[in-house]
């Protein structure tokens, strides 16, 4: 009796089962097509934004039209097929990666639960094993003799425009974070066959606006925001000013400034947007307490790289004024911001793309004399390990009861964390810089660190329930801290993950603020000739 | 035999089915259920600590106040998930069958179900209390969509960044001139 009212009560009355109801599939996840409602997708790139990056030397971003995922018609080129399979075939011919992770998956499943897009939605195509089967499907189909002859037998299928949807729908629902790749046997890196479903995506001009705007700004001004020079640097003078009015210390940043001994590049949105604003603040803060001689470009004024969400080419663009802008100042090698996917591009691919930079000296401490052999080949060092290295060497002179009001965790983002292997650094200085910070439970830190949810270029706020779904188990693990030890500020070091994460937490942990771990050191710094006010929240402050 | 002593003994059982209902929400359910690690399985470990928690006070016929808590802990995960409004809170409704059939099932406490209307009223409330904490998340997340918006972290496109705003007026004054 009481076991039908249960299932009725499980189905809406008004709008029947939605696709994340009615329990036990009944269908085979191959027939099961992708629905594109309103909140599900991203929007689809601007007209002029593809034109003007398909106009572009080396660029290739052919298809620009007007179109809406809600459509049936997507407005795809007539031989949309052939230009996926070539391009596919291409790819397999130039990636020897790609082809042995089309090969070598044996479908485990270690992959299958440790992601935070199948964690938060319990859909099925957003395990990582499925999510790359939407692709091995295709590839067994075209490029293997056993799919050839037993197609779905083997597990293969023909490319349709269906699976083109799909392809579209769950290479957005990935921020290519590899913490599944931690986990599979192989070694297989989703993250990757997520890249190249986008790479192809892009050849019959399916993409998304929020990654392909940024993207050609950047290749305009060079910076995400579209920034000209002028309001670059009336920004960053403007957080000179701030400072002034905080501490009492004038800093005067140089800008393209010829002969300086370091560059410093740091995402555009560390000079823009709170909260990465304060973040900039303690840049600025910590080379002025050092005296280091260094300038901002103008030019390279962007560390992060939405080229990597889009395909090779973009990125190597993209990236390569980085190396131009340090030739042309004549810098001896570069000091990089807090940023997350910046440092997966600069540690995994900078060298070889547009490398070597012969002209750069391996980086060297003005300060303490330390050479940072890690970066001996890019020349480009992190600023966590620039500063723990100063705070190592009795350097700085630094003040924890300035931070008295903050009770920290620190949250790795993917991309230091997982593609370079910075863990330490940020942790040694926030125990120097902070009285106060514990750590999230040990399967959501460190390697196995879980996404904000909104990296790749997916922080945009259409798709804002997608990514409340997606940050769950990061949110998840900061409200546990929260509820223990009363933590008030989610520390981490990427510009993205500022922005995101303090969605995120007004989400699910309000209340819960969220900085640079270079904003705390910036609080705790005790500067020369300082004429410090009452700052009961740091560089936050209003004064 | 009383009510609160079976409510004590049939604790483990109720809750247990009362989760495996609420996860079987889910298209692909059998991870949420197995994995106990709450920082591994989010949303499977924190519907089971918060319906136990609920089973207790429904059970003891707490202050309806004490029920938003745990009802909190699971309508801020069902609120933006794929659910109709009606599905995601559904699942609280639940409980009142599987203790009905549970105690129905034991021919020493079957008579127990006649007394189950103040339990029944108590679910009733959390089902009410789930209703408006889904719509307090919902509101929430408008207000985060909003406020990002407001405060700049949404400026990498459309954005009020001083130069794009320099590009919009060139181009009106571009169009401006064209018309005359």
């Amino acid at each position: 009796m009481a076991v039908p009212k249960l299932e009725q009560l499980s189905k809406s009355v008004v709008q029947g089962p939605s696709l994340a109801t009615g329990a036990i599939p009944t269908k085979d996840w191959m027939d099961i097509p992708a629905i594109f409602k309103p909140g599900n997708y991203a929007y689809p790139a601007k007209q002029e934004k593809v034109e003007y990056l398909n106009s572009q030397k080396d660029l290739h971003f052919p298809n620009a039209r007007e179109w809406n995922p809600e459509e049936d018609d997507w407005k795809l080129p007539e031989d949309w097929k052939e230009i996926i399979l070539k391009g596919l075939k291409e790819r397999l011919d130039k990636f020897r990666s790609l082809k042995i992770f089309m090969d070598c998956c044996v479908r485990c499943g270690a992959c299958a639960d440790k992601c935070h897009f199948f964690l938060g939605t319990g859909d099925p195509k957003n395990m990582p094993v499925l999510r790359a089967e939407l692709l091995r499907s295709v590839y067994r189909n075209d490029f293997t003799l056993g799919g050839k002859i037993l197609g779905k037998m083997a597990g293969a299928r023909e490319m349709t425009v269906g699976v083109l949807k799909e392809w579209f729908m769950y290479s957005y629902q990935c921020t290519e974070c590899r913490r599944c790749s931690v986990f599979c046997p192989y070694g297989i890196d989703t993250a990757e066959v997520t890249m190249m479903l986008r790479e192809l995506l892009h050849l019959v001009g399916v993409g998304i606006n929020w990654i392909l705007e940024p993207a050609s700004n950047s290749n305009r001004t060079g910076n995400h925001m579209g920034l000209q020079p002028h309001t670059f640097k009336d920004n960053v003078d403007f957080l000179a000013d701030d400072i002034e009015n905080l501490t009492g210390v004038k800093i005067t940043p140089s800008f393209n400034r010829k002969g300086a001994e370091v560059l410093f590049i740091t995402p555009s949105a560390d000079v823009f947007a709170e909260p990465g604003l304060y973040t900039a603040m303690g840049y600025l803060l910590l080379f002025e307490h050092i005296g280091l001689d260094y300038t901002w470009s103008t030019y390279a004024s962007e560390g992060g790289n939405f080229g990597l969400f889009t395909n090779n080419e973009l990125m190597k663009k993209l990236n390569g004024k980085m190396y131009a802008e340090a030739k042309r100042l004549g810098v001896k090698y570069i000091i990089g911001g807090e940023c997350g996917h910046m440092w997966r591009v600069v540690h995994q691919y900078m060298d070889t793309m547009n490398g070597p930079a012969d002209f750069l000296e391996v980086p060297k401490s003005p300060m303490t004399g330390t050479t940072f052999k890690n970066a001996a080949s890019t020349k480009m060092v992190h600023i966590s390990e620039f500063t723990a290295d100063l705070i190592k060497n009795g350097k700085l002179k630094l003040d924890k009861s300035r931070n008295a009001h903050v009770k920290a965790t620190f949250h790795d983002s993917c991309n230091p964390a997982r593609a370079m292997g910075l863990m330490d650094e940020p942790r040694y200085i926030l125990d120097h810089v902070v009285d106060n910070w514990v750590e999230m439970p040990e399967n959501t830190i460190r390697e196995q660190t879980f996404c904000c949810g909104s990296g790749t270029g997916l922080n945009t706020d259409e798709i804002m329930e997608l990514r409340m779904r997606s940050g769950l188990p990061r949110a998840n693990a900061v409200k546990h801290v929260i509820d223990k030890h009363d933590v008030n500020m989610l520390s981490c070091v990427c510009a993205i993950d500022r922005a995101t994460l303090t969605s995120l937490m007004n989400y699910w942990n309000p209340g819960c603020d969220v900085c640079g771990v270079s904003e705390l050191v910036g609080n705790a710094l005790v500067m020369d000739g300082e004429n410090r006010q009452e700052l009961d929240e740091g560089l936050r402050t209003l004064v | 035999m009383k009510l609160d002593e079976a409510f004590r003994n049939y604790r483990e059982k109720i809750v247990d089915r009362w989760v495996d209902y609420t996860l079987s929400t889910y298209e692909s359910s059998s991870f949420f259920k197995k994995e106990k690690d709450k920082f591994a399985n989010p949303v499977g470990g924190n519907v089971r600590e918060a319906l136990d928690a609920l089973f207790v006070l429904l059970a003891r016929n707490a202050d309806p106040k004490e029920f938003v808590a745990p009802l909190e802990q699971i309508m801020l995960i069902r609120a933006i998930q794929e659910f109709a409004a009606s599905v995601a809170v559904g699942p609280i409704h639940a409980v009142k069958h599987i203790t009905r059939e549970i105690l129905a099932k034991d021919k020493e406490r079957c008579h127990l179900v006649q007394e189950l209307y103040d339990f029944e009223f108590a679910v009733d409330l959390a089902v009410l209390a789930a209703f408006d904490l889904y719509m307090q998340c919902r509101e929430r997340l408008y207000q985060v969509r909003i406020q990002e918006i407001k405060t700049g972290n949404f400026i990498l496109t459309d954005s009020k960044c001083p130069t794009n705003l320099l590009k919009t007026n060139i181009q009106e004054s571009i169009k401006a001139v064209e018309s005359h």
